[in-house]
């Protein structure tokens, strides 16, 4: 469906995407994670004809569209700061999309009443945007992208402004809304929680350059690169020499030998491991297991759901992990922390 | 040895210190609205009791003789140079408006361009046009073109537009640099192109800009005095050269201030109207 071969894009002598191609597929919905200057909105303008690339093509349904301007293209586009037009009503919004693709004025009626159903504001078509809430105004820009039909909905950050409980809600309603209509979607942001829970695909940017295109299943339990693991999630660190013993290895921490199940790291490597909190078990007594290191509690956060306890180690390091909710732990407590060889990411 | 200077904040410092608590908001507003309504309000009122002949048998005298023919044109001329300089103008200023909010990277640059004309006298700058189209003129001579637009209307609107386009420059820029550039880009990816975006997103935007605009300029053009004096003829005499001619040249106050009177109501009159159909308090609040 789309197609981004080596695409570049300097700005002047500064590289912000560098030789990016990925594809995506009739249906699916792809998000472009990274932090802020990794180059995902440029990608995402130059798709939309926004950005000119100082290299490389866009394919639209295999059609070339690198020179076509951004009229010609028919995409469908939400931005972060909504973009509705002020000095119209939510109904001319929509209708304006529509008009300027062709459609006849029945037909414009007819799509503008099947838009606002579709983004549940059936009632709101004579208001004026300023009117509407944060909420409502992202899901009638979402209604004006998706009401010609375009090949592809390009997402710029439209979560960004909301709040935390309302953008999860967002997050729902939009998935269901892009299986609803199964358009292809790509969706860009620096939120890993938007970039989890709602992608089949997502492609991690760093500096330009992808690190890793994968499902979120993959990006999160596998990362590809220490920037992955680092951005994607929470965890420790370690790191250290690696000894192969068989199937295993053993990575030479300071506070301790680290076992790792078979992984490719090679002996002689030096090896990083990152270990998420959900892995790491904390407990007051000492078991001799694998894997096992002490520290003292700097810190505990609790979270209603579950705590975040940081552990200082002996080495000065601090090591994360997640307890059940509430725990009986204090700071200054000496704990042990415990973790499956098998959870353990080497890098 | 340490002196202590009085410094530039030592003084506001202990200016703020003796102000302090004793200034509110509406001491601030009295100041203002004091010097509009003492030197303004108060001249304009004076002049309704001097252009009245109390104690004759007919005290609007002077109201009888404004309604013939040469003040009559006087006025209708006024208007229309004011409608045309004003549509002049706002069309010279959105092109430039436009370059600098969309078509340039030095806006600074520009801008000073724009506003420097601002710091010459008027007077100057009508004599450098009257110069500049005089048939015996520099110009006339270095290119041996003898432009014969001296003392006639379109001199008079070629100098007007000249010396407002600045004042009509800035709010109607305003408006379009306060555009988000998103609302462009989203109208691209609609399927609009760069003109339609224009007609249908970016002018309306800028309605607000270019109607502060229109009202600036019509009101400075209607009321022009040195444009016409300057670059006008006897055919081209606006009602501000006529008010000055009664009060300078025949020292006739009452016929002066009668014009003056007349002129006001027709501006404010017309101002109303304005308002009824725009509603200035939308526009202007939006700026």
């Amino acid at each position: 469906m789309l197609e981004v071969r080596d695409f570049t894009k300097y700005y002047g002598d500064l590289c912000a995407v560098e030789n990016l191609s990925f594809d995506i597929d009739e249906g699916e919905f792809v998000t472009l994670l990274g932090p802020s200057g990794c180059g995902k909105s440029t990608t995402l303008h130059a798709i939309a004809g926004l950005v000119e690339p100082t290299d490389g093509q866009i394919l639209l349904r295999g059609e070339d569209v690198t020179d076509l301007p951004p009229e010609k293209r028919n995409i469908g586009m939400a931005f972060q700061s909504t973009a509705l037009f002020p000095h119209m009503t939510v109904r001319e919004n929509i209708a304006f999309g529509l008009k300027m693709h062709g459609h006849d004025s029945t037909a414009v009626e007819e799509r503008v009443e099947e838009s606002l159903e579709l983004v549940d504001m059936p009632d709101h078509g004579e208001h004026k945007p300023g009117e509407l809430s944060g909420g409502q105004q992202q899901r009638v820009s979402l209604a004006r992208a998706l009401a010609y039909e375009p090949d592809i909905l390009l997402l710029d950050e439209p979560l960004t402004g909301l709040d935390r409980v309302l953008r999860e809600e967002m997050r729902g309603w939009l998935n269901r809304i892009q299986k609803e209509v199964g358009v292809t979607t790509l969706y860009v942001t620096h939120d890993q929680e938007d970039a989890l829970s709602m992608s089949d695909t997502v492609i991690v940017l760093n500096d330009g350059h992808s690190e890793q295109i994968d499902s979120p299943e993959r990006i999160y339990e596998s990362p590809a690169s220490p920037f992955v693991a680092e951005f994607v999630g929470k965890s420790t660190r370690f790191s250290g020499p690696v000894s192969r013993e068989g199937d295993r290895a053993v990575v030479n921490n300071h506070n301790k030998a680290i076992t790792v199940e078979g992984t490719g790291v090679e002996d002689g490597d030096d090896a990083t491991l990152y270990v998420r909190p959900e892995d790491i078990e904390v407990s007051r007594t000492a078991e001799g297991t694998e894997n096992e290191i002490t520290g003292r509690v700097v810190n505990v956060a609790n979270l209603g759901n579950r705590a975040e306890v940081t552990v200082e180690l002996t080495d000065g390091n601090e090591a994360l992990a997640h307890t059940n909710r509430f725990p009986d732990i204090d700071v200054g407590d000496d704990v042990h922390l415990r973790f499956d060889p098998e959870r353990v990411i080497a890098l | 040895m340490s002196t202590s200077r009085p410094t530039v904040d030592g003084v506001a410092g202990s200016i703020g210190e003796l102000l302090e608590g004793r200034i509110t908001n509406s001491h601030l507003a009295l100041f203002g609205l004091g010097f509009v309504g003492v030197f303004f309000i108060l001249p304009i009122l004076l002049l309704v009791p001097e252009s009245i002949a109390f104690g004759t048998g007919e005290p609007l005298q002077a109201y009888r003789r404004a309604t013939r023919g040469i003040y009559v044109d006087a006025f209708v001329r006024s208007f229309l140079y004011g409608i045309v300089t004003t549509a002049v103008t706002l069309a010279l200023a959105y092109l430039i408006s436009y370059f600098m909010a969309f078509g340039t990277n030095r806006v600074r640059l520009t801008m000073t361009l724009v506003i420097v004309p601002l710091w010459i006298a008027y007077i100057v700058r009508y004599f450098g046009i009257l110069l500049f189209l005089s048939p015996a003129g520099p110009f006339a001579d270095l290119t041996g073109i003898e432009p014969s637009l001296l003392f006639t209307t379109p001199a008079v609107i070629i100098g007007l537009s000249n010396v407002y386009l600045p004042f009509a420059v800035l709010p109607i820029y305003n408006s379009l640099n306060a555009i988000d550039g998103e609302l462009i880009s989203a109208s691209r990816v609609l399927g609009a192109s760069q003109w339609r975006t224009l007609v249908s997103v970016v002018f309306p935007l800028s309605l607000p800009g270019l109607v502060a605009a229109g009202l600036i300029v019509f009101i400075l053009a209607a009321g022009s005095f040195l444009g016409p004096a300057v670059l006008g003829g006897p055919n081209q005499t606006m009602i501000a050269n006529e008010i000055a001619g009664a009060f300078l040249n025949n020292f006739n106050i009452r016929f002066a201030s009668a014009l003056a009177v007349i002129y006001s109501i027709l501006l404010v009159g017309t101002l109303l109207v304005f308002n009824t159909v725009f509603d200035l308090r939308e526009v202007l609040g939006n700026i």
